[in-house]
Order: C-alpha cells, then structure tokens, then sequence
C-alpha cells in the first residue's frame, strides 16, 4: 500500500459536499415523521377546550391547513436562508433556544466523556492487564450493565441514593446561580469562570456531577471494553515481543508500549461516540431537569411543535455530522492506513 | 475535582446567593408559553401573568364573587353595559401612569393580535368577528370618558363578562410599552401587580421581585420568588422530598402526593379545586345515541369506587357538571340515580326493549390527564362489566391520537379533563352543552341552548341559579355526559412556609403575594 494515494483535499471536499445531502435527507424525513405522527400543535395545546371552529383558525393562522408540499418548500426555503423561525408553542426563536440551551449539553457532554475517560480507560487497561482473572470479569460485567442499563435507570438510582445527602440532584444550578450569572457566552460554566465568581462556579460544578457520571457510565462501557481488546492485542504484536526479549520489566511495556498503541483508536471512537452521547444526552436530561436541547426537543415533541423539533433535530444532526466528518478527517491525517 | 466538590457540601441553593431580602422556591410542571397576556392560554402563563399584571377585578382566595382589583368597581346597568371605574393614581412598575386607555388598549390588541397560543377567545361579548381572520374591537365595545372610568358595550348579553375580567387575558398592559399587534418579548413584560418580572429564562426558572410601585390591596409577603420549571414529576417530587424547593404545585400524581404525606419535612396541602373529569357519549354511534344506555350507565357508575381505587380517594366524587360551590350547582345525578343499582339499569334497559349484554368501548388517554386514568377507565369497564348487562371494553391513546379518534367515533364513551377558564357555573355548561360541546359528541337539545341564552343574559343571581338547576337537570336526563370527579388544589411544602392554605382554592391562582417563609 502506498501513502498518500489519493488527494486529502479532495477527499476532504467530497466528505464536505456529502454533508448536504445528509441534511437534506434528514429535513425531510424528519418532516414527514412530524406530520405523519397524530396531531399538531393546536390540538396538542388547546385540544380539550375549543371547539373544531377554533381549532381550525387557529390551524389555519398557522398556515397548517396548507398543503404538505407548500409546507415542505416553505421549511426548505428557510432552512436554506437559515431562518430557523420560531417555536410554535412558546413563540421563541428557534436560534435563542439553541443558544441558550446549548451550552447546558455542552458542559453536560464534555463532562461525561471526562467522566467515561477517566473511568472507562483505566478500568479497561486493568482487564487487559488482568485478563481472565477476577479483576477482569467484574470490569467486563460492570461495563456490559453500564452500557445496558437504561440511562434514567441509572440516573433515579443516583438520585435515590444522593437526595439524602442533600446534595443537588436537579437542574445546572441554584436559582440563585442562575439568576446572578450574566450570560456572556450562554455556556454557564464559562461564565461563572469568566466572572470571576467563585461560589458560582462551585455551585455549577456540584451539580453535574450527577448528570454527568450517569451519562458518563453509559459511555465507559464502550471504553472498557475497547481499551481491553485493543490493550489484548497489543500485547500480542511482535513489537511487544521484542521489547520483552531486550529484557525491559513487564510494567514498562505495559506503559509506554502497548498501552499507547492501544490508545490510538479510542481517539477515533471518541468522535464516532458524539451520536450516542447526544442521544444519551436526551435522556439524561430529562432525568435530571437538565435545561439542555434535548430537553427542550422532548417537550417540543410533546407539543407537537413542528417548527422547535425540526430546528433542533436539524441541529443535533449538524453537529453529529460535523464531527464525523472531522473525525474522518482527522483520522485520514494521522493514519496513513486509511485510504483515500 | 471530586474532592473540592465534595467539600461544598449539599443543598440546592449553595453557591453564588445574594441572600438579601427573604425569598422562596416554587417548583411546577407547569410551562409558560407567553409572559405577554395576549399569547397564552395555559396555567403556567397566566399564573405568572395574574402575579405581574392587574386585572380590573379578581377573585379574593376561597371566593366566588369578583372584587375590585385595579377597579374600584365594576357593576353591570344592563346585561350587555359594564362600568368599572378604576383606583385613583395607579402606576406600572416602570412608573407610567394606569389609566383607562391602557384597559381599553390591553383588550384591543388583545383581540387584534389574536395569537394562536392565546385567550382572545374569550373576549367574545366585546369582539367584532365578521372577518374571522382579522377579529377586532367591537365598533365602540369600549367606552373610556375619563382616565378613570371603562365602559363595556357587549355584542350580547352575557353575565359571565364580569369573570372573564378576572381572568389573565383581561391583564391590563402599558400601551406605551407593549406593542399593539405583536407580543412583547417575555423578559421586557412589565405590569402593574405586586411583582415584576426581574429575570426569565424560558423552561427553566422565572424570578420575580416584589414590585416597589404596587399601590394594590396585595402587597407581597415575600421579596424574591423563583420559580423553576420541571419537565417531569420525578424530579419535582424528589426535589420537594430533599427539600431543594420550598413548594411543588402542579402537578404530582396522587400517587405520589400520598407518599408525601408520610414525609416529616413536609406538609401536603389540599384545597378545594374546580378540575371535573367527565366521560362523554359519542350520540352518533349506535350505543351512545340510545337514552336509555345511557341512563344505564349513568345508573351503573360507582363513583366512590372511582375515587378509592383509582386515586387513592384523593378526588370526590362529581354528582353534577358544575362542581359543588359554585353558585347554581346542584347533585342532579344524585337526585336523578341514587346509588349505583344494576336492578335499576336493568330496568331502564328493558323499559327500552334494548337487549343486553350491551358491547361498549371505553376511551381513555393514559398521557394528558395523568397515570392514573387508566386505572379509572379500568375500573368503570369492571363495574359495566360485572353488572351483566354491558360487555365494556377499553381502549387509549397517546393524547394527540386520542383526539382524533373520539372525533371519528372510535369510542362509545371517552373521557375527557377540564378546568374553568372563569368561576361561573356557565363555564361548565356552554362549552359542554351547546350544539354539542367542544368535543362535538352531537348532542344538540335546544331547550338546553335556550337556558343557556337565558342564564347568560340574566344579571339577577337568584334567577341564574334557578336556570342552572334547570339545565343541569336536563343533562341527568338526557346524559350526554357522565360526570365523574372533582379534583383538589394541591400543593406540598416545607414545613416553614406561610399563607399557602389561603391561595389553594378552585381558581388555580397561586397568589405569591400571600405566600412567606418563616426565619
């Protein structure tokens, strides 16, 4: 195999020009599952209380009476003119409730993959360490029930256990936090750092830990597992071997050798992990009152809310999509093995 | 990271406090889906709407009968004319003056607006509607002489106008700051009430500061509130249990509010509410448009089993449309079957020479009204069924679905919540009984639209509440419904807060004014 036998420019452009016809498609099928599903959001709002002529103003003010493909086009129309429009049943613009909600799951993601980092690999390289051993099955089991385990399981289970304490089991903050902390860059972490305030801060941090740990659990189990096997062949591979045979203690090439190596793919499953954690993210937000997307997209779904879940579906697919890509990118760089 | 969190301790109000001036935490499941009183028409908002604006009149806690708010008075001199004369030197928050011109242009831009999420609907009496996709102000439905004194005009007669004043959609609005066809951001509301609105963040907490410029009858016990908002039971439950918020109100299942109950560091508080749950008939299926099957049911039903086994006997049970305290209101299903009696509905049935068992579906949406209706469509389907003479059989769904097939007949009996927009007996009646209700079952008794016609257009008390006898009598008879229960007003608090018993009464305001938290 020869390196470089392709042009990364290109096939940076080709994976760039795919990204629009992966949105286009899931625009629209996002659309059709919106309108297929029973109801809307008149009926969803006011259902048992007007009247079908009260409804059906309503609708038609609403331009829901149109017909399907008018409909369609005028949401594709926007979409390409990123006018994202506003919520149907709280009259907020789609764009400020990516804004001020994003930063929530953004905090609330990045701190579980700390969480499934710092977990996941340490436990999965003493399983590969130890294979076969005590040691090994229980990190093996723990990792199976944690990838398994339904995440508001695990996060009422936290919250059942935790509540006592009196330690917060709800929400990013106190509402007092809330209330005293400038939004500067929406993200709230941020800005309770960026202003300088301490107490905030704390309080910030105190209360991912819950949200985070139950997202991040889900996720270690991925990492377990994949640090153990990769860590297994590792130490198979003949380089391994070698180093063993110019007599360098065992611990050593655990460390610096096969451990690296079995590191590298992690990285990439890091990227490949951004859906399942938004998709985590969804439900664990829901468990903990969390203000993040995937909050409001749940409650946008109750309402029937086509312009909010399609904005926000629109979104998430966005950025799932942009990091796969990166992560493509990224792993064509560094790994002459990949062709493009 | 750990550790430092660790040494921070516990609490949901750790970190970043001010701590000045006393303040609360309230926890809902409530949703706002406008601060702006022309853009909603759900409980969360205008909960916040009743604590931020004035409206003319309003309901005192635990009453009835509408009594000056912004207004000195409001009395009716014909069914169709109301003067309110309003409170001297009344300002907004901002310190604009109130006067009789922002009335008239809260209700104007109100109905012009006519925002689908909004409760323009029920400014009916004072609305021009002929061009029905661009309603406006009656030609001189609203007469302001003075900068004090409001006059209605009303397109009918209708004494219920005086308590859709009441409502939230009746909020008197600055007109030199709120937009006359638009809605006004949520966190730029300002009004003229005991609170201001000092930060919003939507779906996830409002906090509002007692307002320096009331000049109200009800100046707030308590500085500083916050409301959050749950998306979920759960947490809300769990939060008020650890004591992360000082109240939970709206909406824990009674399954969890009797488990509260055995919580030391909290009380669970039950007032008197005006929710109705309620089946239906469907009169244009074969079952549903026999009297006398519907008679039979209406003999059949135990309420009281109901109420015990699907809801831990924290409803009572309902014996007439209007709930029990509202002026007018009177047990006609009591009066009309007594006791549950299979004998007795076996004899309706064959007095119609209709042969049993009777196969019926039941309808029911485990999703919109609570887990714990399909306990009570279970339980209904079991007493039909253990009777002999029905073959019940039950079906759901999901809440959007479930309106669409009660529409097309799915259901031979569905079941259906409502809460009163205003405290009037009427507000139970028309949007049931006329031309078939809002559910469109197909009932259409013309008797009942001419009282209907009739009580509205009466300003004498004692005359409506002799005309509400009469209807709610007619609907034992002809049963287009079947009333079920009454819910309470419940919230649950820590041991230390104040005035809570006050507010719980059958208009779901939640009056923070009244609300304090001791030390």
């Amino acid at each position: 195999m020869s390196a470089g036998s392709g042009s990364l420019p290109r096939y940076i452009g080709q994976r760039v020009l795919l990204v629009i016809p992966m949105i286009l498609i899931l625009v629209t099928v996002v659309f059709l599952l919106l309108r297929v599903a029973p109801g809307d959001p008149v009926t969803a709002a006011v259902g048992g209380k007007l009247d079908p002529q009260a409804i059906a103003l309503r609708r038609h003010q609403l331009g829901l009476d149109q017909p399907l493909y008018v409909q369609y086009f005028e949401y594709l129309k926007n979409v390409v003119t990123f006018n994202f429009g506003h919520t149907i049943s709280d009259n907020r613009p789609i764009i400020d409730v990516i804004r001020d909600n994003g930063g929530a799951t953004l905090t609330l993601t990045l701190g579980a993959f700390i969480f499934a980092l710092a977990i996941g690999i340490p436990l999965g390289l003493i399983a590969g360490r130890m294979r076969d051993t005590a040691p090994d099955v229980v990190i093996r089991i723990f990792g199976v029930v944690t990838y398994a385990a339904p995440i508001f399981w695990t996060g009422l289970l936290l919250v059942i256990l935790v509540a006592p304490t009196g330690w917060p089991t709800y929400d990013i903050a106190s509402p007092e936090t809330k209330f005293l902390v400038h939004p500067i860059t929406h993200v709230l972490l941020l800005d309770c750092i960026l202003q300088g305030n301490i107490p905030a801060t704390l309080d910030v941090l105190q209360h991912h830990l819950l949200p985070c740990l139950t997202l991040g659990l889900l996720l270690c189990g991925v990492f377990i597992r994949l640090v153990r096997v990769n860590l297994l062949q590792s130490l198979q591979g003949d380089y391994v071997e070698a180093a063993r045979a110019r007599g360098i203690p065992e611990k050593f090439v655990i460390r610096r050798h096969a451990f690296r190596n079995a590191l590298v793919p992690v990285i990439t499953i890091i990227g490949l992990q951004v859906a399942l954690t938004m998709a985590g993210a969804v439900l664990t937000e829901k468990t903990f009152n969390w203000p993040g997307i995937g909050n409001q997209l749940v409650k946008y779904l109750d309402a029937r809310d086509y312009n909010a879940v399609q904005g926000l579906v629109t979104f998430f697919a966005v950025v799932v999509i942009i990091v796969s890509v990166l992560v493509d990118i990224v792993n064509a760089m560094i790994d002459p093995r990949v062709r493009y | 990271m750990v550790a430092t969190l660790a040494a921070c301790g516990g609490g949901g109000s750790g970190g970043g406090a001010t701590g000045s001036g006393s303040s609360f935490i309230l926890g809902t499941t409530e949703t706002v889906t406008a601060m702006d009183p022309a853009g909603s028409y759900d409980f969360g908002s205008w909960n916040m709407q009743y604590n931020i604006f004035q409206q003319l009149v309003n309901i005192p806690p635990g009453g009835t009968t509408p009594q000056g708010d912004a207004a000195k008075s409001c009395t009716y001199q014909d069914p169709k004319t109301l003067t309110c004369h309003l409170q001297p030197g009344l300002t907004f928050s901002n310190g604009d003056k109130l006067t009789s011109s922002d009335v008239k242009f809260s209700f104007e831009r109100n109905i012009a607006i006519n925002d689908p999420n909004g409760s323009a609907v029920l400014l009916g009496s004072i609305t021009d509607a002929s061009d029905p996709n661009n309603p406006k102000l009656a030609s001189g439905a609203i007469e302001t002489p003075d900068p004090t004194t409001v006059v209605f005009h009303l397109n009918k007669p209708d004494t219920t106008f005086i308590k859709v004043l009441t409502t939230a959609t009746a909020s008197i609005v600055d007109e030199q700051v709120f937009p006359a066809d638009k809605l006004l951001p949520d966190n730029k509301v300002i009004g003229s009430g005991p609170y201001e609105l000092s930060q919003y963040k939507a779906g996830e907490q409002a906090v509002l500061s007692a307002n320096a410029k009331y000049q109200g009858a009800h100046k707030p016990k308590t500085d500083r509130i916050f409301v959050q908002y749950f998306n979920d039971p759960a947490p809300l439950k769990q939060a008020i249990a650890s004591g992360q918020v000082d109240i939970a109100w709206r909406t824990l299942s009674p399954t969890d509010l009797n488990s509260l109950e055995s919580n030391s560091d909290v009380n669970v508080i039950r007032g008197k509410g005006s929710e109705f749950r309620y089946w239906v008939f469907d009169l244009k299926t074969q079952v549903g448009k026999q009297l006398a099957i519907r008679q039979a049911v209406a003999q059949l039903i135990d309420r009281q089993a109901i109420a015990q086994k699907a809801y831990d006997g924290t409803v009572q049970p309902s014996y007439s449309i209007v709930p029990p305290g509202f002026a007018g209101q009177k047990d006609s299903f009591k009066t009309k079957y007594g006791s549950p009696s299979v004998s007795k509905a076996k004899a309706l049935l064959d007095k119609a020479h209709i042969q049993t068992p009777i196969t019926i579906k039941l309808g029911y949406t485990p999703t919109h009204y609570g887990p714990n209706t399909v306990d009570e469509a279970n339980e209904l389907a079991r007493e039909l069924n253990n009777s002999g003479l029905f073959k019940a059989s039950v079906g759901d769904a999901e809440w959007e679905q479930y309106q669409t097939l009660y529409k097309q007949g799915a259901y031979d009996l569905f079941i259906l919540g409502w809460y009163p927009d205003f405290l009037d007996a009427d507000n139970y009646l028309t949007p049931f009984l006329r031309d078939g209700g809002f559910y469109a079952n197909g009932y259409n008794n013309p008797q009942v639209n001419s009282l209907l016609d009739q009580e509205l257009g009466s300003t004498n008390p004692q005359d409506r509440e002799k005309t509400f006898g009469q209807i709610q009598d007619i609907v034992a008879q002809d049963v287009p419904l079947v009333p079920s229960w009454n819910g309470q007003n419940v919230a649950v608090a820590g041991k230390d807060m104040t005035g809570i018993a006050q507010t719980l009464d059958p208009t779901y305001i939640f009056r923070f004014w009244l609300i304090g938290k001791k030390g």
